[in-house]
């Protein structure tokens, strides 16, 4: 799917010709809701699935999914005249720094949600469900036990490789946008999902897969 | 682990990496970029492949998608209040940003250094600029009555003294005079 990109022209250098500089592909909805408050609602609606999923991956609890959301998304939005846009040209295109910035909250709204959890979290089985074809019946069985079992094997990750693997399969970031909300060197989050990938191979063989 | 391994590990970790971007590329309709690294271990890529197939986006319901956006309204509301009151007293009304379910009024920030940081949302609810407004007001409104207050009122006794000494000093003045 293309994204929008947004881009500036620097002045020619030594070298001549004039070089594009990729933006923040949020960068004009920030400064829309900088101007008008009331525009965050467009940051919201594009990112309020991921934070979301990302929220109950880690919580595995719809309720504090929800509430985990919903104090990201205020925080963000007191909060938005301190962001400050880092993209840079190895980024790529549609890089969003604004993006990062709101996952960062979201760790760290969702670690101090779990040191504080009353609740047990959800089966991974019964997310599973949650998530198959309604309508499929018969597939939905298989699907439902083969998503358990990917669901089961992410879930006993030790947490780092677990949020890593969660914000590159889930939310499709790039390995650049995962250093930057972990805090970590990319090179870090190679090795992390690197080896998240290797155990999740070995508890899948062990329950018959992976297909 | 030894540096041949290490090295290895890192090798294969990047290897590993050059494939998820292929496959994630693909799955958002973007191009893969040529066939895929032999070199790259086939279970890894197996898992990979479930992941991607069984690791699905869980949206939110519809229901809680919208009190969040009615709630986000408020709070940009209470937001933007300060300017239409007199932005220079800067203290902004918070009370719709206290967190979820009124249990914790802290957002959790990371600082310039990446450190983590508790940022208070809960601040009082004033208004600066419309507080010194009012307080100035009344000051001037007391003020104005000072000034404008008759400049001879008071009780019966007040006036009957008044009146008798401006008559001894009248008296006094006349019997100067003669």
């Amino acid at each position: 799917m293309a994204r929008p990109v947004f881009g500036r022209v620097r002045p020619a250098g030594e070298a001549g010709s004039p070089r594009v500089t990729h933006l923040d592909r949020d960068r004009a909805l920030v400064e829309e809701a900088r101007r008008d408050p009331a525009s965050f609602d467009a940051l919201y609606r594009r990112y309020l699935a991921q934070v979301y999923s990302y929220a109950y991956y880690e919580l595995g609890d719809h309720h504090e999914a929800e509430d985990a959301t919903e104090r990201t998304f205020l925080a963000a939005l007191a909060n938005l005249d301190r962001f400050e846009e880092r993209a840079r040209p190895a980024d790529g295109e549609g890089a969003s720094t604004f993006r990062v910035w709101l996952f960062r909250i979201a760790r760290n709204v969702v670690a101090n949600q779990r040191r504080g959890r009353r609740r047990h979290p959800q089966a991974p089985i019964e997310a599973a469900a949650l998530v198959a074809d309604p309508l499929d019946i018969e597939g939905g069985v298989a699907t439902r036990d083969e998503a358990a079992a990917a669901w089961r094997a992410v879930g006993r990750l030790p947490a780092d490789r677990r949020r890593a693997v969660v914000l590159r399969f889930v939310e499709e970031m790039s390995t650049a946008e995962i250093a930057g909300v972990l805090g970590r060197s990319e090179g870090a989050v190679r090795v992390l999902i690197h080896r998240a990938l290797r155990t999740v191979a070995r508890e899948l063989g062990r329950s018959g897969r992976p297909r | 682990m030894t540096l041949f391994e290490r090295e290895g590990s890192e090798v294969e970790a990047l290897l590993t990496d050059r494939y998820l971007e292929r496959v994630l590329a693909r799955a958002t309709g973007g191009e893969a970029a040529g066939p895929f690294d032999p070199l790259l271990n086939p279970i890894l890529r197996d898992a990979a492949e479930t992941l991607r197939r069984d690791l699905v986006r869980v949206h939110p319901s519809f229901r809680f998608e919208e009190r969040l956006a009615s709630r986000l309204a408020d709070a940009a509301a209470a937001l933007r209040m300060p300017a239409a009151a007199g932005a220079e007293g800067g203290v902004v009304s918070i009370g719709a940003l206290s967190g979820a379910s009124g249990r914790d009024d802290d957002a959790y920030l990371f600082d310039d250094d990446g450190e983590l940081e508790r940022r208070e949302l809960s601040r009082p609810l004033l208004i600066g600029g419309a507080l010194t407004s009012a307080a100035l007001s009344l000051a001037g409104a007391a003020w104005v009555a000072w000034r404008t207050r008759p400049a001879r009122r008071g009780s019966a006794m007040v006036r009957a003294a008044r009146a008798v000494r401006e008559a001894r000093l009248a008296a006094a003045h006349v019997g100067r005079l003669d």
